[in-house]
């Protein structure tokens, strides 16, 4: 029994990329635009767009996964909140539990402001549903109740983001997953690729003046956020180099991939980093560069989840 | 208390693929696609006139520590009182996450095509709906007191199995001797499935 067979996996491959990338990317972006709403300013555009692109992303990622199941009726059992109890142990139900919950509490939350916005009451049968009794009631109780609801949505929102990682880790053969710093690491993106889609929102289709107080604080985030990124990837850089066979081929496979090292490290790390850096330290004459340096973050979060499912070893004893 | 396990002697397997055989036929594995419950891997080690072929058969290790029951979201893989780790089929929504955790690569996926396949290939198929699969130690043998398929077509008597909790049992005896190991015991699956090292043979 002395010889090994590496060797990396072709089961979950791009899907699962996405799946991970745009659940954490949804969860984020609407964990932050509640909190935004709750202790910074109320802010209704923001909201909206973060309600429905958490919720358009989440059901993105989620039809994804389910258009890879092999026994698609069985999803039933996962659905279920009963999950919680019958199998506490499986990251794959806290998750859906955590995407479900944060979907329903996010759409209440938004609810009162979908009820007062102009182009909802334009839509046929959007606006007929606002003006149910039973949704101006819960309106009406989300208000009133609005920092609960709210905090319902981003617990589950954060939650979502970190099982993104717990997932990838609970798989134990494999030395860059099976690891503390991935739910960590996954956690860091998410928020740092929110951030960066907001900026995007901020500059091109909610261009409101009145928002350059946000637009400055996500930045800040953001350039907080990139420079722990790049912290913990050089972390992960020196686990794998030694102590598992399977740690150094994954290794091997990262950081000897140009696309790795010059496409996520450089394009979607440093070169938005410094950007964003120069926005948050000097300012920009315009909006294109922290635009560009929000696009290479978003491109970088995908690419970050592809090469780690990609580049994940396994070592069979035969 | 029962708590099966088996040996696999690793000099005396000859590479007959018989075990194969028999289980695919007791179990009607998607064999049309490469998909086996166990599976004999073939290696050539050394080099020149060194050089030495070595057969090593390969099955779920049922591990009394599976990740694959931890990270199964609907509790499709369950685990028996006898450590005997199986899959509902009914209940498996094949998200994969089991064959993503199994570090033993003990897990393929059977497809509505496989379904399909299996009908004109076995006849009689039992299986009706898609899932993982993966070897359940011929579990509805045992429990008419018979043997694993595998362990009772194994020519050359490379296969044990046996009852741990038995100190009686051979098999109970080679794994207490330390002649037989598990697979990566340091992953803290502890695992069934037993091999006694062939380091001597040549081919």
């Amino acid at each position: 029994m002395d010889t090994m067979t590496y060797t990396t996996q072709h089961i979950w491959t791009w899907w699962i990329a996405l799946y991970l990338f745009f659940g954490g990317l949804g969860a984020a972006t609407l964990t932050i635009t509640f909190l935004t709403d709750m202790y910074c300013r109320p802010h209704r555009k923001l909201v909206l767009w973060g309600a429905l692109s958490g919720v358009v992303l989440l059901a993105i990622s989620s039809a994804v996964l389910f258009g890879h199941l092999l026994h698609h009726t069985a999803v039933i059992y996962v659905l279920n909140p009963l999950v919680f109890i019958l199998k506490p142990d499986s990251w794959i139900a806290w998750g859906t539990q955590f995407i479900l919950w944060m979907m329903v509490w996010g759409m209440l939350y938004a609810l009162p402001y979908m009820r007062e916005t102009p182009l909802f009451q334009r839509l046929p049968l959007v606006r007929s549903v606002l003006q149910w009794p039973l949704v101006e009631w819960l309106s009406s109780c989300c208000m009133k109740r609005r920092r609960i609801v709210g905090w319902l949505a981003s617990i589950n929102g954060i939650g979502t983001a970190v099982y993104t990682g717990l997932l990838i880790q609970s798989f134990p053969a494999v030395a860059l997953w099976h690891n503390p710093g991935v739910p960590l690491l996954f956690t860091v993106s998410a928020f740092s690729t929110a951030f960066a889609y907001l900026l995007l929102l901020l500059n091109v289709f909610i261009t409101d003046e009145n928002d350059d107080d946000l637009r400055h604080r996500y930045e800040r985030f953001d350039v907080i956020l990139i420079a722990t990124e790049l912290v913990i990837l050089f972390s992960f850089f020196n686990y794998t180099l030694s102590g598992s066979e399977s740690g150094y081929r994954s290794a091997q496979l990262l950081w000897g991939d140009m696309g790795w090292l010059i496409g996520f490290i450089g394009f979607g790390l440093i070169v938005p980093f410094l950007l964003e850096l120069r926005g948050v330290t000097k300012g920009w004459g315009s909006r294109f560069p922290t635009v560009a340096a929000a696009v290479l973050v978003l491109i970088g979060g995908y690419m970050l989840r592809h090469y780690f499912m990609y580049a994940g070893v396994y070592a069979y004893p035969w | 208390m029962t708590r099966y396990a088996m040996v696999i002697d690793l000099n005396t397997c000859v590479g007959c693929n018989a075990c194969m055989a028999a289980c695919a036929m007791e179990n009607q594995t998607p064999v049309w696609k490469g998909e086996w419950r166990t599976y004999v891997h073939e290696k050539e080690i050394g080099v020149a006139e060194q050089v030495r072929r070595r057969f090593f058969p390969r099955l779920c290790n049922h591990c009394s520590n599976p990740p694959c029951l931890t990270v199964c979201p609907t509790g499709a893989t369950y685990q028996r009182a006898d450590g005997i780790v199986l899959i509902d089929p009914e209940r498996c929504m094949g998200c994969r996450a089991c064959a993503m955790a199994c570090p033993y690569d003990a897990r393929y996926e059977v497809t509505y095509d496989d379904i399909k396949l299996g009908k004109e290939f076995y006849g009689d198929l039992q299986r009706t709906s898609p899932s993982m699969d993966k070897c359940s130690f011929c579990a509805h043998r045992l429990d008419k007191g018979m043997k694993p398929a595998c362990v009772e077509t194994c020519v050359g008597s490379a296969r044990q199995f046996g009852d741990l909790d038995d100190p009686s049992d051979p098999v109970t005896q080679l794994v207490a001797s330390g002649i037989a190991q598990p697979l990566m015991p340091h992953l803290g699956t502890r695992p069934n499935v037993y091999y006694i090292d062939d380091l001597k043979r040549k081919g």
